[in-house]
């Protein structure tokens, strides 16, 4: 029942249970800026889950989702946005393939940039 | 479940296996398999189903479960493929069969089942996608108190129906979206009551994908998003939807709704309106309730609206408050919509009734794909039931799963 309560309270206080992004915790001020983006605009419509648990850590596949996203009706991201978004999964996508040993010169993380027709609405 | 339900069901799971599973193409096909699966318990302590009208006015009580599995194919920078399959209330059904052949962000062809594009809640309807175990009063499709008294909500949601949509959405600078779409659809049909006087949801959302009604519905919709600054941005959209429902072509329907929604930070606030204006067959008069007025009296109109803030109170906690509500004004039929039940044809609904709730909501994310929810929800009626209750409480605590 103590241990409980406890669980009950360290979450309400937001310092124990389930920290939700615990690579974003000990990232650089910049990853931070561009993690706030990419939290602000992809809650909007879905968990963040969604995309951090998605196994994807490849920029192109990235780069065509984010295009997508922002193609939904009222999703706010704007092409400023999704380059800090992609920048963030870029990021994120380096250090989930350090996690499963996968190579992270792969061609499959180039430089994060918006796909062509992200920035043709604008 | 029927044999042709159990067939749809499996045929549908062998598709989605085969998309999933197929191996990658020369073009880089991109593929996304996600689902996820809320089950809730509602606990009422007052019994509504001991104490409501008789007929099919009770209350989904326990638990319940809704689940969805969706394959996303994107086959070229302009062709992509959407297919979703739900379990919930209704048994298998087919919420998204559709592609999408995109020449622009501002023109996109959309083709095959969907829900047409209609207010605003209707993106975040999964389950994993909203904090509360149900959803807001206008889009309830049988979660409500009193469901058969109420008839479900304005639109229930999700609605998906047969037809082609044209959408697309045009930045303006980098701080305005403007999003629009206009569409054909099957839409809300009642083809097997003789006097029809409702729409027949349980038809509209069982495996029903083919209709002898060849006159479509037609709906569209405007948004407007405007940007303030990095963290907050505001989206005013408006829709419309008109159709017929009887095999006739005679009985209308015209579905409208405004909706607002602000971010600032992770603070959420939404609030829609809807109003459905409905006409009902008034041939037979001796199933309607009150004496068929000469003006008029051959339609009703159900409003909903709801307000919501939700707020994070930590990375894993967050809170919403909600206050949402319905209002119907006609003509009752004492008739019972859809056929297929042997209950008596009553309704405690007089010409004018409402209903109103006030919801506050905890959802707890063990897991970033996992998180509890528990709500309580005091519920306020125009009119009392068997046991002489215009007031009453009800009770969520539900666990959803999403990957």
């Amino acid at each position: 029942m103590r241990a409980l309560a406890l669980l009950v309270a360290t979450a309400l206080l937001g310092c124990g249970g389930p920290s939700m992004d615990p690579e974003v915790a000990s990232a650089s001020a910049a990853s931070r800026a561009d993690y706030d983006v990419f939290a602000l605009r992809c809650s909007k419509c879905h968990s963040l889950a969604r995309p951090l648990n998605s196994g994807i850590d490849d920029d192109g596949y990235w780069r065509t989702y984010v295009a997508k996203m922002r193609r939904q009706p009222g999703s706010g991201i704007s092409a400023q946005d999704s380059v800090a978004i992609l920048r963030f999964l870029h990021q994120y996508s380096i250090e989930q393939r350090r996690r499963k040993g996968k190579p992270v010169d792969s061609p499959a993380l180039t430089a994060p940039s918006p796909a062509p027709s992200e920035t043709g609405g604008s | 479940m029927s044999s042709r339900g159990l067939l749809l069901a499996i045929v549908i799971v062998a598709v989605m296996a085969l998309v999933a599973h197929r191996p990658a193409l020369a073009f880089d096909e991109e593929r996304n398999f996600a689902g996820s699966a809320q089950l809730d318990y509602d606990f009422v302590p007052s019994e509504p189903g001991a104490v409501a009208a008789p007929g099919p006015a009770t209350t989904f009580q326990g638990f319940t479960l809704e689940s969805a599995l969706k394959v996303a194919v994107d086959i070229s920078d302009h062709l992509s493929a959407n297919v979703k399959a739900c379990y919930g209330c209704h048994g298998f059904e087919l919420d998204m069969a559709y592609f999408d052949l995109r020449a622009a962000d501002e023109l996109n062809l959309r083709v095959g089942r969907f829900s047409p594009s209609f207010g605003a809640f209707n993106l975040r309807h999964d389950p994993a996608n909203h904090m509360t175990s149900d959803k807001p009063l206008p889009y309830d499709m049988g979660r409500m108190l009193r469901k058969g008294d109420w008839y479900n909500g304005v639109l229930p949601s999700p609605f998906p129906t047969n037809g082609a949509e044209l959408n697309g959405t045009h930045w303006i600078g980098d701080v305005a979206q403007l999003d629009y779409a206009g569409y054909v659809v099957m839409g809300f049909k009642n083809d097997t009551d003789p006097n029809p006087t409702d729409f027949n949801l349980q038809e509209s959302h069982l495996p029903y994908y083919v209709t002898s009604d060849p006159r479509p519905a037609a709906g569209s919709r405007i948004a407007l998003t405007l940007k303030a600054g990095d963290k907050s941005d505001m989206t005013l959209g408006g829709s419309g939807m008109f159709g017929t429902y009887d095999p006739n072509n005679r009985l209308t329907y015209a579905i409208v709704g405004g909706d607002l929604s602000l971010r600032v930070g992770r603070t959420a606030v939404r609030m829609e309106y809807l109003v459905r204006r409905q006409q009902m067959d008034t041939s037979n008069p001796d199933i309607f309730k009150y004496a068929i007025a000469p003006v008029g009296g051959d339609l009703f109109a159900k409003h909903g609206a709801y307000v919501e803030v939700e707020q994070p109170l930590t990375n894993a906690l967050d809170v919403l408050a909600r206050g949402d509500g319905m209002y119907r004004v006609g003509n009752v039929s004492n008739a019972v919509v859809g056929s297929g039940s042997d209950a008596p044809g009553y309704s405690p609904l007089s010409y004018e009734s409402w209903v109103a709730r006030e919801t506050l909501a905890l959802a707890f994310s063990v897991e970033r794909n996992f998180r509890f929810k528990g709500s309580v929800e005091l519920w306020e009626f125009s009119y009392a039931d068997m046991a002489g209750r215009e007031a009453e409480l009800s009770f969520h605590l539900g666990a959803v799963g999403s990957f």
